[in-house]
């Protein structure tokens, strides 16, 4: 009995928490659908007197969002494939292969894992000007299209795999290629996924970089522009910037929902292992 | 592995090597080499060394150099303009007031933020630890903060925290306090940020923690069951201790998140309130992209990166002395 009121009430405790950890959700959601009137009204409302789902198309219209969602999901996705296939190979490399100056690159990429994003925001700049990708959207995909957790999470993955079955391979005449793209990509596949899940949501949300490299409103990604109209307009019409909020929460929400498992099977491979 | 011991025994013993062995044992090294492997690294190490390497070294050349803008419009991808002038950029920096301000703000906010994440993760994690029904769902709705941006949840905290129209100033109203404009008063503007943070950031720890405790052997609990230990006991000798290796790699991780708090300070504040939320990041980007001051900016940021892996050292040395009990 004891044991069991003690459960409960833990329960209750734990309800009452995720309650108030969901209120910005809640919140979002709620002001999105208020009119631009009501939602500057004090004391505010609790839940929207008339629905305003004309925001949404509002923010899709004045706000061009169509393009800017365009971009940010071409770069998402670009970003992620070139981080996926280029991590994939040099964490196989590194886990199966031996060659000289191995240890030596490895100690290299450690040591680039301390160097703080703040320290590349201005040199990144002048690299990418004098490469003449400045306010392009290939400024934000190519500089990013590896990353040191993602050449580490591969390698660990990569090294629970048999040699004696590359071996084989090999013996059975199987070049260094096809032994990459049909014996170890197949059995990785797991890993692969929670690579794709937590490096596209990482290069959806990403703000500074995108704030650095682009000019051009055309070219702009969600964060950066609800991020700047916010900062921009005298007025800011709160309701329909909630609106263009909820579109750009809402991919990776979903992504993170429909794939929780290999996300948070990432983060803990990524952290705890490493 | 074994090659890295081997290195560490010559290094202590000069006797061992000549240059001579070394060039052998490289040549030997090189002869058995799997030449494909350089081909499955190479795109990485493209990017690596041109987007993260080269720039890197790039900032710290410029950091002891007076940059001209216009000059450094003209100058080629591979050099870095400007006059030597040793260390001025970084005496500069050392003397700037902002500077220095910027460094109080970041420690005020890391000293809301980390405590405030870690209790709230150790917390969670604990209660989700004890297997309630549901218990997955929870977890999720505690994680989902993390996959929403920085940006986004900015600007939802903007209107939670906005001066009257606000939720938690109505929810003050209602107790009859009356409101605060949090964002645009000093001493308030940084905590709601550091807040902020911490609701993104707790279901990630809170993870990490789930992971730690499930580490935890269940026969220590149930010896201290038979010895007739209270739940508070448990956590104070069992729970505690064995956290204190995750403890330390949380707290590091949270202190070098909290030196790079950029985003929700550009979005929430621009550094307002008379400067009490400018960060040591935010002031870098204004350095150098509204004032056009590269040279102290690349100072500034080498200093931030000292800071960085001093922390690092100092917790591999406390990791060591603590793995060696």
């Amino acid at each position: 009995m004891v044991k069991n009121f003690k459960k409960r009430s833990i329960a209750l405790g734990l309800y009452i928490l995720s309650a108030i950890f969901m209120i910005p959700i809640y919140w979002l959601i709620t002001s999105s659908l208020k009119t631009n009137i009501e939602i500057t009204r004090i004391p505010p409302t609790f839940w929207p007197e008339q629905l305003a789902f004309e925001n949404f198309v509002d923010v899709i219209q004045r706000l061009d969002f169509a393009r800017t969602f365009f971009n940010s999901t071409v770069v998402s996705i670009s970003a992620t494939l070139l981080i996926v296939a280029f991590s994939t190979m040099a964490g196989y490399a590194f886990a199966k292969k031996k060659f000289l100056g191995k240890n030596f690159l490895m100690m290299m990429l450690i040591g680039t894992m301390t160097i703080p994003a703040t320290v590349l925001l201005l040199p990144l700049f002048f690299v990418i000007t004098k490469i003449g990708l400045y306010d392009n959207l290939l400024a934000l995909i190519l500089p990013f299209g590896v990353t040191i957790f993602g050449i580490f999470f591969m390698k660990q993955y990569i090294e629970d795999i048999p040699d004696s079955l590359i071996e084989a391979a090999r013996i059975d005449g199987c070049g260094e290629f096809r032994i990459f793209f049909s014996i170890i990509v197949p059995l990785i596949k797991p890993a692969i996924t929670s690579l794709v899940i937590i490096e596209f949501v990482n290069n959806w949300n990403s703000f500074t970089m995108p704030l650095v490299l682009l000019r051009s409103p055309d070219n702009f990604t969600l964060p950066l522009r609800i991020g700047l109209l916010a900062k921009d307009t005298v007025a800011v019409p709160w309701a329909s910037l909630m609106a263009g909020n909820v579109l750009t929460v809402l991919p990776v929400v979903i992504a993170f929902l429909f794939m929780q498992r290999f996300f948070i099977k990432g983060i803990l491979g990524g952290s705890v292992k490493g | 592995m074994s090659n890295k011991k081997n290195s560490v025994l010559e290094i202590s013993k000069p006797k061992a090597v000549t240059f001579k062995t070394r060039l052998r044992h490289t040549k030997e090294k090189w002869k058995a080499s799997d030449f494909s492997a350089y081909i499955f690294i190479l795109p990485a190490m493209i990017i690596v060394s041109m987007f993260i390497i080269y720039p890197a070294i790039w900032s710290l050349v410029a950091s002891f150099r007076n940059i001209n803008p216009m000059e450094l419009r003209d100058s080629g991808l591979f050099e870095v303009v400007g006059e030597w002038i040793g260390l001025d950029n970084y005496i500069d920096v050392l003397g700037n007031q902002l500077f220095r301000k910027s460094l109080l703000n970041t420690i005020y906010f890391a000293a809301i933020f980390i405590p405030l994440t870690m209790f709230a993760s150790v917390t969670i994690a604990m209660l989700l630890d004890k297997g309630i029904k549901g218990s997955s769902v929870l977890r999720s709705i505690f994680f989902i903060p993390y996959v929403i941006s920085i940006v986004s949840a900015s600007l939802v905290f903007m209107i939670i925290f906005a001066g009257d129209t606000g939720l938690v100033n109505a929810v003050l109203a209602y107790f009859g306090i009356e409101s605060i404009s949090f964002l645009s008063e000093t001493g308030w503007a940084m905590p709601v940020i550091a807040l902020m943070s911490s609701w993104r950031r707790v279901g990630y720890f809170m993870l990490i923690y789930l992971a730690a405790l499930q580490n935890i052997p269940k026969s220590l609990y149930e010896a201290s069951d038979i010895d007739g230990a209270t739940s508070m006991h448990k956590f104070r000798y069992i729970t505690w201790p064995m956290l204190g290796r995750i403890n330390m790699v949380v707290f590091i991780l949270l202190m070098i998140f909290s030196f790079n708090i950029f985003q929700e300070v550009f979005v929430m504040t621009g550094g307002g309130p008379a400067d009490s939320t400018i960060t040591v990041p935010f002031l870098i980007y204004n350095e150098a992209f509204t004032f056009y001051d590269m040279g102290s900016a690349a100072a500034m940021s080498y200093i931030l990166f000292a800071v960085v892996v001093f922390v690092g050292v100092v917790q591999h040395k406390i990791n060591k002395n603590k793995l060696d009990y």
